[in-house]
């Protein structure tokens, strides 16, 4: 049995992006890591990943395929959808939306509902955030809005809290916010139904910024976490930047956002959301350079426009062909079940096991594991992936053949 | 046309201030995509009678690919209009216009105004890798990014001990591990302070908390150690105060601290408000340093009218433009390095502090003695877009036109300008030439860029003759890459992938072992994924 190390990988199981990871490798497989974390050792799996290429389910060459699938997709131009899932390196994405561009197709990503919400509230608010570091460096006072990080990124706290910072030598407060059934790592200050959660964020606004300064008797705990905040120096909000309700994340990321802002006076304050791994934010950020959207874009009219209320994967009816890029396992069962109904291609890690009958499927590899390049953090920070482990072609080479075989715009069926 | 071939450009004005050249009638020639002194009689020919031939432009500061470009691209989606790829382009990329626009068609854009090769103002070393991979999808122009390092809490640290050897290796590292090609200071120490209950640095001897860290000795260190590497661009300096009446003090203090050293001031209109209380142009004064000093140069961040948008690392001055327009505004500190503050802004021509930095630029232009060291930007997007250059050349070198935009501007705060005292300076085309291409290429130390002799890249830009001086120089009906013809009858023809402009400087390794301990204690990735590898291209020389 040959057994070695590999340091410092970075692991994409969640958007901590932990880059200080050590594989263990025993006969090309992943038999464990080190520090361990549960979602990282899912990510990683034992590294083995089908590496097959089919057309119609049989099994074919990648030319083959790669022809199969230019000819599936020419016809739909103007009407394709493109789904650009987890797992891809940031040049495999650009490569994603190049065939985009180049179809006239709608582009859908793993932005979770979730996740869309609190971008739309930055674009009518703005943001006051910060890279991870400045949590770890600066903010004295973390504050755990519904949020447990143990569960979702698990080494988040010992990460950047339960350390030593820049200008953190000594112990932090931590708080936490009890919103509904999601608490925080600490006993909760407050706790909240979630619908009060908007309100409450209001009227701890309203303290802050001095506009509340006689609270009444049963707002004396809002008024209490108001001082604590700022008091502190720098303080850290942390909280869910995902989930699956819309109008309860449209709510909180407006009140957050709204906070935290009104924190950057009194003291200093960064809202950091805790995102899903797999490079989502590579593919946002690449959307947003190549487009200028960073989700929600059609390509339909010539160029890209922004239609955040409409997702291409719940509106599959207007797609004469779907193409599936990343993993497909991030597409929820309702769309999966509607991708059985249009004419498809899936390129990507197990593309070969998706369940729902596309013309062609390529296999690739699994963005760092076994395809190098670079993916982003949940602060947006790029970060290196090396290969570890040998796998099906990568994706990026298989995307930019793609594209090279669908020729250029207008080419036609 | 491609590498390779062969062109003789034949029977146009040339303009090449750098050669000497102010107009004359004569033949450009390119082989393998360099000027060169002469074809054969054979070689194929362009006939460019009667139009004006130019050097491809530069653009030293410009805020075109970075972390902060692409957090604006998602806070303004409302201000987003489609730009379907380019029509006559065979494997064009459509994109968006906006303050700041999507990569290909920031590309295209600088490619259909002539412009060859721009520099981005200001990248947090650890965000480089994204800027390489934006600039990997901007195509057009050769680009590289000055990396940002102003406020970098293990240089202060430096700063601090007066290690200022040990600061010089620093800075060579990092600015060759990210891939950058100059130093960049943002209101020096101002930006740590940000983070910190101080909030700002608003004197050049204010120290940063207990520190002995001042601005000034920010300043000294950097634009020595950048001096002392041999970088072909001397330290690019914010300065403190950015926007504040009364910053003038601050701007020339700053300058005097760097006598005798090169150094270049950037966006220099936002830094020349005069003291006496409110808001008034300290522009003679300024000016009058810059044209005193031959080792100070400085851009000038001209403001025109219209939408905008502040991208800034200078936080304070986020936060500071947020409690003033209560409009939309991103915050967000970058460990270790810096911040990043954005908000946007609308210059209107009836607001007086707008028309009086619309003012201060043109005078900064118009009283400088020497145009090689005083050339356009605007900052882009902060003063306005890269695509108002036709403008202000037209300002520039008309004064009529000048006369005219004048009359119809908010006069409260132009009491006592330079320009309402009648200055009638006009600039030829060779200073057009010089401010926009030879000047900014020779403060970069560009030896093969902003003109046309021999071994130079062919970049080139051609111009019909216009009586409508911004139409002329809006849409130039030839341009040349490096030899290739990108634009033809005014249409983008082919996009080619620019070159990364970015240096490699050597250093003592000696510095390693402290910097390793130090990032790998504070920083939140692992040393050695910091670095940007893997480069298109190879690195230009230093030294």
């Amino acid at each position: 049995m040959s057994t070695h190390v590999v340091p410092d990988v970075t692991c994409l199981g969640c958007g901590l992006l932990c880059d200080d990871v050590a594989l263990a490798l025993e006969d090309g497989r992943i038999a464990g890591m080190a520090p361990h974390c549960d979602l990282g050792r899912a990510w990683f799996g034992d590294g083995q990943v089908p590496a097959r290429i089919l057309v119609r389910d049989v099994p074919a060459s990648f030319d083959a395929a790669l022809a199969a699938a230019a000819t599936l997709l020419r016809p739909a131009e103007g009407r394709a959808l493109v789904v650009l899932g987890p797992g891809l390196t940031t040049s495999a994405v650009r490569a994603g939306i190049a065939i985009a561009d180049r179809l006239g197709a709608t582009v859908d990503t793993a932005t979770s509902p979730g996740a869309a919400e609190g971008i739309l509230a930055g674009q009518r608010r703005g943001r006051a955030s910060s890279t991870l570091g400045e949590v770890k460096n600066r903010a004295d006072l973390v504050l755990f809005w519904g949020a447990d990080p143990a569960t979702t990124h698990p080494r988040f706290i010992e990460r950047l809290v339960a350390t030593k910072g820049t200008h953190v030598p000594g112990e932090r407060t931590l708080l936490s916010v009890r919103i509904g059934e999601w608490g925080g790592p600490t006993a909760p200050v407050l706790t909240l139904d979630e619908a009060q959660e908007a309100g409450t964020l209001a009227v701890l606004r309203g303290m802050v910024l001095g506009r509340l300064a006689s609270p009444p008797p049963e707002q004396a705990g809002l008024a209490t976490l108001a001082a604590q905040l700022t008091a502190a120096s720098y303080v850290a909000i942390v909280a869910p930047g995902e989930g699956r309700d819309a109008r309860r994340a449209a709510l909180r990321a407006e009140g957050l956002t709204a906070l935290a802002q009104a924190l950057n006076g009194p003291t200093r304050c960064t809202l950091i959301t805790l995102r899903d791994g797999g490079n989502r934010n590579g593919v946002e950020s690449a959307l947003s350079w190549q487009a200028g959207y960073p989700f929600a874009v059609s390509f339909g009219g010539g160029a890209p426009t922004y239609d955040p209320g409409a997702r291409g994967l719940h509106e599959l009816w207007r797609a004469d062909a779907a193409l599936v890029l990343g993993d497909w396992r991030a597409i929820d069962d309702s769309a999966l079940a509607a991708l059985a109904e249009v004419p498809s291609v899936v390129v990507g890690p197990r593309a070969s096991e998706a369940p729902f009958a596309p013309g062609a499927a390529i296999d690739t590899g699994v963005a760092g594991i076994h395809e190098g390049g670079v993916a982003y953090r949940m602060d947006d920070v790029p970060l290196p992936l090396t290969p570890v482990v040998d796998g099906a072609r990568t994706a990026a080479m298989t995307i930019t053949a793609l594209a090279e075989a669908l020729g250029p715009r207008g080419a036609g069926a | 046309m491609s590498h390779g071939t062969r062109l003789r450009i034949r029977g146009g004005a040339v303009h090449d201030p750098a050669n000497g050249i102010d107009g004359a009638v004569q033949d450009v020639c390119i082989e393998d995509g360099r000027i060169v002194a002469s074809l054969p009689e054979d070689a194929p020919v362009l006939d460019a009678r009667g139009m004006v031939v130019m050097p491809g432009g530069v653009d030293i500061h410009s805020h075109i690919a970075s972390s902060s470009c692409n957090h604006t691209r998602r806070l303004l989606p409302e201000e987003r209009v489609p730009a379907p790829a380019p029509a006559g382009l065979a494997h064009g990329r459509s994109g968006t216009m906006a303050s700041v626009p999507s990569t290909f068609t920031t590309g295209y854009r600088y490619a259909g105004l002539g412009y060859t090769t721009v520099f981005d103002a200001a990248v947090a070393p650890i965000m480089a890798r994204h800027t390489h991979h934006e600039l990997d999808d901007t195509p057009c122009i050769d680009a590289g990014f000055y990396a940002l390092m102003g406020n970098d809490e293990y240089l202060l640290g430096l700063v601090d001990r007066g290690e200022r050897a040990r600061a010089r290796d620093y800075m060579a590292w990092l600015l060759g591990s990210v891939g950058g090609y100059a130093v960049k200071i943002v209101n020096p120490g101002g930006v740590e302070a940000w983070k910190t209950p101080q909030r700002n640095l608003t004197g050049l001897d204010q120290a940063l908390g207990s520190s002995r860290v001042t601005p000034r000795a920010i300043l000294e260190t950097l634009a020595d150690g950048a001096n002392a590497i041999g970088l072909p661009h001397p330290v690019h300096i914010h300065c403190n105060n950015l926007g504040v009446p009364g910053n003038a003090k601050t701007t020339l203090e700053s300058m005097q601290a760097l006598e005798g050293r090169r150094a270049h001031f950037t966006h220099l209109q936002f830094h020349c408000y005069g003291e006496g209380g409110g808001w008034r142009s300290a522009a003679r004064e300024l000016i009058a340093h810059v044209n005193a000093h031959p080792e100070t140069s400085v851009d000038v961040g001209q403001v025109m009218f219209g939408p905008a948008v502040t991208i800034t690392a200078d936080g304070p001055v986020g936060q500071m433009l947020y409690g003033a327009s209560g409009r939309k505004w991103v915050n967000v500190d970058v460990e270790l390095e810096t911040g990043c503050g954005i908000v946007p802004i609308t210059y209107k021509d009836k607001a007086a502090v707008a028309a009086l930095q619309w003012a201060i630029g043109l005078e900064l232009f118009l009283l400088a003695d020497d145009p090689w060291r005083t050339v356009l930007t605007t900052d882009h997007p902060n003063g306005a877009s890269f695509l108002a250059y036709p403008q202000i050349i037209e300002l520039l070198m008309s004064r009529a036109r000048r006369d005219e935009a004048l009359g119809k501007v908010n006069q409260k705060l132009l009491a006592g300008s330079a320009l309402l005292d009648g200055l009638a300076r006009e600039y030829t085309l060779n200073e057009i030439a010089i401010v926009t291409r030879a000047g900014p290429a020779r403060l970069l130390g560009l030896a093969h860029k902003g003109h046309l002799g021999v071994g130079a890249d062919a970049d080139i830009t051609l111009y019909d003759r216009h009586e409508h001086i911004a139409q002329m120089f809006s849409a130039p009906r030839y341009v040349f890459k490096r030899g290739e013809l990108i634009v033809e009858e005014a249409q983008l023809r082919r996009a080619p992938a620019g070159r990364r402009l970015y240096l490699r400087p050597g250093f003592d390794e000696a510095v390693l072992p402290g910097v390793r301990r130090h990032f790998e204690q504070w920083g939140t990735m692992r040393f050695d994924h910091l670095g940007v590898r893997d480069l298109p291209g190879a690195p230009l020389g230093v030294g």
